[in-house]
């Protein structure tokens, strides 16, 4: 399969990556190898078992039941405390 | 001109009633102050693990089996990745390839099916506020469990559309999993629409309307894109695929993303969460705990009660009316009188439709049943009934409180005839006048009962008397 430059600077945007020019060849190049192992992966013709569940547990759950929230001081330390009971939005473009 | 037509299908977002959220134990309550209902695991915090509500699995499958759908006996969580100040995580935890429930239908009135796709559980985000060029975030929605349910682009109408809306709506509230307020947003709807000429097979390019609150706002929202897209090929132009806001204020319909961030949310399995498996056996308790839904009901008026569609479609609308008229039609002769008592007079009581939908009434079940014993058993006659009624829902009094004992206002056939008899008597000159054939002396005969009885006859009944015995 070949990766294109467009769709390296594709990814690079939604990760929110700038990419420099001068970069962008040698870039292409390792996606290229990386999406190649892939196809050595799909190369392999034989019974293939779908592994939905990898470690054979299901049905995890929890009883609808609550339990007290945190205090929203605790709550809003990562942010300096927050604004009146609020998180903060840095502005976006 | 060249016919249009729309084609459309909906993504709904249903709120569930849970208790507790979809993958922590902080209450989903509504309108308290901002943050106070969070903890590290619904606010994002690296290193937490989130634990699977059971309810709103169990929720969803409900909400599953009541729209036809399958249940898939295996589904598993999948990330859902974007940037967004509402998603603390930067992915939303829902369901990709594998949902719990596909391949189901709502059929509309005119007899045509939405097929319903998958429907599928994930969490709610959270609410940004903004306020004077800024922009702030309160956590306590997120991680609500919501259910998405998607169509086929099967809708043909607005109306279609919002029929399907109101009868998903009905459906959700009759099985008791969400109390799908459009206002407080428990249901919001995006909605995809194209335009395509008349007669056409093949689909046009799709634009999506994100986050309707209310029926009013869809359908102008859902004009307004109509017109805006066919107007756009009418000129030669192309309607191109994008999300688009609805504007309260303008009722216009913008562009909401820009090209930059189209969609690509790298959808992976979640790797904290294991796979759902739903045995038979579980599907088909639940199953079983569904209530009558609202098709079955309106179908089992119409054929059992010989309710008209319009009734039916009246009482079935309103959960609770519903549950009262059930309980009165069923010991009384005829149930299309419970109806027309409810439709007619009780409602005049509840002129919104918050009102009727919550019900609120001072007259129980077997309060109606005795009032209707009295009239079926001719004890009194209709007008009677009715100013009773009256006084019931004024005074939350009984038949037996209200109707006089001595005075029942009924009157039994003997007492009648009698009364029946005096009346021609006194007034020959009616009588005689009615015998050549003038009809109106008949009505003064009939007056002559209702005065001499206070009103309280049975007119049918005097009538039938009065031919009977002028002969």
């Amino acid at each position: 399969m070949m990766v294109t430059k467009e769709e390296i600077l594709d990814i690079a945007l939604l990760a929110k990556l700038s990419v420099e020019e001068d970069k962008l060849d040698e870039l292409t190049k390792e996606m290229m190898n990386i999406i190649q192992f892939a196809d050595t992966i799909n190369a392999f013709d034989g019974e293939v078992q779908e592994f939905d569940n990898i470690n054979s547990l299901s049905n995890v759950f929890r009883e609808d039941e609550v339990l007290p929230s945190y205090p929203r001081e605790e709550i809003l330390k990562n942010v300096g405390g927050g604004e009146n009971g609020y998180f903060p939005v840095k502005k976006r473009m | 001109m060249k016919e249009y037509e729309l084609v459309s299908g909906l993504e709904t977002h249903v709120e569930l009633s849970t208790k507790t959220k979809i993958f922590c134990s902080c209450t989903t309550q509504f309108g308290s102050e901002p943050n106070t209902h969070c903890c590290p695991i619904c606010i994002g915090l690296p290193g937490t693990m989130p634990k699977l509500n059971r309810q709103a699995v169990r929720y969803a499958i409900k909400a599953g089996l009541a729209t036809h759908c399958t249940i898939n006996p295996i589904a598993k969580m999948d990330r859902k990745n974007y940037v967004y100040p509402d998603l603390p995580k930067a992915y939303q935890i829902s369901q990709y390839d594998k949902p719990l429930c596909s391949n189901g239908y709502i059929e509309l009135k005119n007899g045509r099916k939405i097929r319903i796709l998958r429907i599928h559980i994930e969490e709610d985000a959270g609410k940004l506020v903004h306020e004077r060029g800024d922009t702030f975030v309160d956590y306590n929605r997120g991680g609500v469990p919501l259910i998405e349910i998607v169509t086929e682009p099967d809708i043909r109408s607005i109306d279609e559309a919002i029929e399907y809306v109101e009868k998903l709506q009905l459906i959700m509230k009759y099985i008791g999993v969400s109390d799908v307020k459009m206002q407080e947003g428990s249901l919001r709807c995006d909605v995809n629409i194209s335009v395509r000429e008349k007669g056409s097979e093949s689909f046009g390019t799709r634009t999506e309307i994100k986050n309707m609150n209310s029926f009013a706002f869809m359908q102008k929202a859902m004009e307004y894109e109509f017109e805006r897209q066919v107007d756009l090929i009418e000129n030669g132009e192309q309607v191109i695929q994008e999300t688009r806001r609805f504007n309260t204020d303008t009722g216009e319909t913008a562009p909401m993303r820009g090209k930059e961030d189209a969609h690509d949310y790298r959808y992976f399995r979640e790797p904290d969460l294991v796979t759902i498996e739903t045995s038979k056996e579980e599907i088909e308790e639940i199953r079983a705990s569904l209530p009558e839904l609202p098709e079955q009901k309106r179908q089992r008026y119409i054929e059992t009660f010989g309710l008209s569609e319009v009734d039916a479609d009246i009482l079935i609308k309103y959960r609770k009316v519903a549950e009262f008229f059930d309980e009165a039609a069923k010991a009384v002769g005829n149930p299309k009188t419970v109806s027309n008592f409810i439709i007619s007079q009780v409602f005049r009581t509840l002129p919104t439709d918050a009102e009727k939908e919550a019900f609120d009434v001072r007259i129980t079940p077997q309060s109606l049943i005795e009032l209707i014993g009295l009239l079926e058993s001719k004890k009194i006659n209709m007008n009677v009934a009715k100013s009773t009624l009256d006084k019931m829902l004024q005074t939350g009094k009984t038949p037996d409180q209200l109707i006089d004992k001595n005075d029942m206002g009924g009157v039994d056939a003997n007492t009648l005839t009698a009364i029946c008899q005096k009346v021609i008597e006194t007034q020959s000159g009616a009588v005689q006048d009615y015998k050549n054939g003038k009809e109106a002396a008949f009505k003064a005969l009939i007056g002559g009962v209702m005065k001499e009885t206070r009103g309280k006859a049975d007119p049918m009944q005097a009538t039938e008397i009065l031919k009977s015995l002028i002969g």
